[in-house]
């Protein structure tokens, strides 16, 4: 499955819009079929923040350990969100 | 010549530059001009001229520390996040062209941390004025964002205890993972405003109390410093000087 994150909006940068796209996806989420990989894929993002991050990516990764894999992380912003979140991981 | 508009000489003298120097302002947009006339010669409107001479730092300080608060003007209040996320995207297209476009992405993203921490933490809880103050000033080179919330000590110490004043409480919000908004494991967001800024040519000065904090690009340690001036919410002045 790829998510393409775009799609949630260009500037992603508040607690409520992640915790609103995560919500809104879990319908999607569960008809992953087991063991299937997740693709997340950050193509066209402008702005991305930890407090966006956090609502969606985190809980993300937590429920599809290993799983994850995300693509097309160039974008400043979101290569600076990442490094952050991934301090905080291990 | 419609009577509200400004001669070219008038704005240069206005602004204590020579009318070359704002020939070339307009040629950059950096002050567009008005033509107006069958020459069209160049012309001002007070408006733009005053907006490009205020100060938008001492401006949003003055509104941070009055006692009594009242709404800030309408070009500069954010009254909900949605208003700041509008802003928010119009200053991305304000940049844009000025600053390296990794630029335009990091800065949106710090401002976007600062501002939407003062909506989490003083959600239901705002002291008077609900919102923020969000502007920027392209002739400094500087983003500003101040809240009339609790401050950074009266959030922390709610899971910190421990904590006495602001400078510990910045000191915290800074360095550690913690959020003031427990249960939830959050807490990232000044950490990454902190990575942002000392990883890029870009200054944060910001207040909350009597603690001042200011940033550089390359600065390993935080420098706190104590302030006569108390502010009990936040102001936070991004500088890009450094970004061309």
């Amino acid at each position: 499955m790829i998510i393409q994150i775009k799609k949630f909006g260009t500037t992603l940068v508040s607690r409520p819009s992640g915790k609103e796209a995560w919500l809104a996806f879990q319908p999607v989420l569960n008809e992953v079929i087991e063991n299937d990989e997740i693709v997340v894929d950050f193509v066209d993002v402008i702005v991305l923040t930890p407090s966006w991050a956090d609502e969606f990516l985190t809980p993300l990764r937590a429920s599809f350990n290993g799983r994850v894999k995300l693509i097309n992380t160039e974008n400043a912003s979101v290569k600076a969100t990442l490094a952050i979140l991934d301090k905080n991981r291990f | 010549m419609p009577n509200s508009l400004i001669s070219i000489g008038g704005a240069a003298k206005q602004l204590g530059i020579s009318i070359d120097t704002l020939r070339r302002w307009d040629t950059t947009r950096r002050l567009p001009s008005i033509r107006s006339g069958p020459l069209g010669h160049r012309f001002y409107r007070q408006e733009d001229i005053d907006i490009f001479l205020r100060d938008e730092s001492a401006l949003a300080k003055q509104w941070a520390i009055t006692p009594v608060g009242v709404p800030p003007s309408n070009d500069v209040y954010c009254q909900t996040r949605d208003v700041f996320q509008a802003r928010l995207e119009r200053l991305q297209a304000v940049l844009a062209g000025k600053v390296p476009e990794s630029a335009v992405s990091l800065l949106s993203a710090v401002a976007g941390e600062i501002g939407n921490n003062s909506f989490d933490h003083n959600l239901g809880n705002w002291p008077d004025i609900t919102g923020i103050y969000f502007s920027y000033d392209m002739r400094n080179k500087k983003i500003v964002l101040a809240d009339r919330g609790q401050g950074i000590l009266a959030t922390l110490k709610r899971v910190r205890p421990a904590l006495t004043n602001a400078s510990e409480a910045l000191k915290v919000a800074f360095t550690e993972t913690v959020s003031g908004r427990l249960p939830e494991a959050r807490g990232n967001g000044l950490k990454f405003v902190r990575a942002v800024i000392t990883g890029n040519p870009f200054t944060l000065k910001f207040q909350t109390g009597n603690a001042s904090l200011l940033l550089r690009e390359h600065d390993d340690d935080l420098s706190i410093l104590y302030v006569e001036e108390y502010i009990r919410g936040c102001i936070a002045i991004i500088g890009f000087e450094g970004s061309t």
